[in-house]
């Protein structure tokens, strides 16, 4: 009977982790970032600039974390980090694993930012924490931190 | 065959515990990072500072505002104390982001080089401290202190001035020249164009604009983008 006991509660522990695994995070140059902001077909893409070390972004993490999990089928979260590449084992990557973050995670190994910014949107200013939701007829970039019920309504204004 | 039994009963039963467990996480889930306790006032004041300083703010050939702040010194610091000055490089920066912090050197470097020839640095901390603890101004004098600052440290408090500038972020610089008594906006933006390292900028923006305004010529690029901490 404990074994029983014992067998379920390992099937319950394993049942009940979320299923999609922690983020790795993605060095990449201007030609990936180019490739992230690229429009996809089927979902909306919430692309959403951050660093380790910037609290603002910090704050509003979970609710993209929340929101790839409950629109999973609509939208893909991308979280681009901007943190120091030599950074990435040391901090962005632990950060990643203590704050359980499941969205894809980029980083931006591109010094240059007057050369990207422009990329990402003509009116950033280049403060972070920012969004940016993209889908394959419709852009709109949000220059300031988020709170859930904002990025909620954003998105469902594409849906 | 008893033991089956109970043993598929324990397995629905924990799948369905473990479905609506996920249910819980997914809505607790914004629970994960605390809040910052602040007043709900206080917060809304914020927020509304924070969409003003990204509608107005000067453009370039405004006139500045002149403001009395507290320096780090113990002094309180006006641009109208700076009689001789032939303009000013305002930089809004700050002790807790990165990028501030990789520019403190060219800050200083900047200053020493300039501010003979008319041009001092009068740097300003735009951040609430209760925001942003390490932004105090007890912090910031030990970061003065610590790094040698030889121009004005001075902290934006109730963060007046910050929205009239129209600064974003730290590092944010505007250059001001002065015509007759007016500080006049010369430039606005990025120091260059590399925080990480000063060896490897390819544009000084700031510098280049400062040495247009020495030699009586046009700026060439008046605006510049760089990524910095948003202010809060």
């Amino acid at each position: 009977m404990k074994w029983n006991l014992l067998i379920a509660f390992l099937i319950l522990s394993l049942v009940s982790c979320d299923q999609r695994p922690i983020a790795k995070v993605v060095a990449i140059d201007q030609n990936g970032l180019q490739q992230a902001l690229v429009a996809d077909n089927e979902k909306i893409k919430v692309i959403n600039f951050w660093a380790t070390w910037c609290a603002p972004c910090v704050e509003e993490l979970p609710y993209f974390e929340k929101i790839g999990a409950s629109y999973k089928n609509q939208v893909e979260v991308i979280l681009i980090s901007l943190d120091d590449a030599k950074n990435i084992t040391s901090e962005v990557q632990p950060f990643l694993e203590n704050n359980q973050i499941r969205s894809q995670v980029l980083l931006l190994d591109d010094p240059y930012a007057a050369e990207w910014i422009p990329i990402v949107d003509q009116h950033w200013d280049g403060a972070i924490p920012v969004t940016l939701i993209i889908s394959k007829d419709k852009k709109q970039f949000y220059n300031k931190a988020l709170t859930y019920k904002e990025l909620e309504d954003a998105i469902n204004e594409f849906l | 065959m008893k033991t089956l039994k109970i043993l598929v009963i324990l397995l629905i039963g924990g799948l369905a515990i473990s479905f609506f467990s996920g249910m819980l996480e997914g809505k607790e889930r914004n629970n994960l990072f605390a809040e910052r306790p602040a007043p709900y006032k206080e917060k809304k004041n914020a927020s509304a500072a924070r969409e003003i300083s990204t509608i107005k703010g000067y453009d370039i050939g405004d006139t500045a505002t002149d403001f009395s702040l507290k320096n780090t010194d113990g002094s309180t610091t006006s641009l109208k104390d700076f009689k001789d000055a032939k303009g000013f490089v305002i930089i809004f920066t700050c002790n807790h982001c990165p990028y501030s912090v990789a520019y403190e050197d060219r800050i200083i470097a900047i200053d020493q080089k300039y501010k003979n020839v008319g041009y001092p640095v009068i740097a300003i901390n735009p951040n609430n401290p209760k925001e942003y603890p390490t932004d105090s101004f007890e912090a910031m004098k030990v970061r003065a202190k610590e790094k040698g600052f030889t121009f004005p440290y001075l902290l934006d408090a109730g963060q007046k001035i910050y929205p009239q500038y129209g600064a974003t972020k730290t590092p944010h610089v505007f250059l001001l020249q002065k015509e007759g008594k007016n500080p006049i906006v010369k430039y606005i933006g990025a120091i260059d164009d590399k925080y990480q390292d000063a060896n490897e900028v390819k544009n000084t923006y700031l510098e280049n604009a400062l040495q247009a305004l020495l030699s009586g010529e046009p700026i060439k690029q008046t605006r510049s983008t760089a990524i910095g901490c948003r202010i809060k």
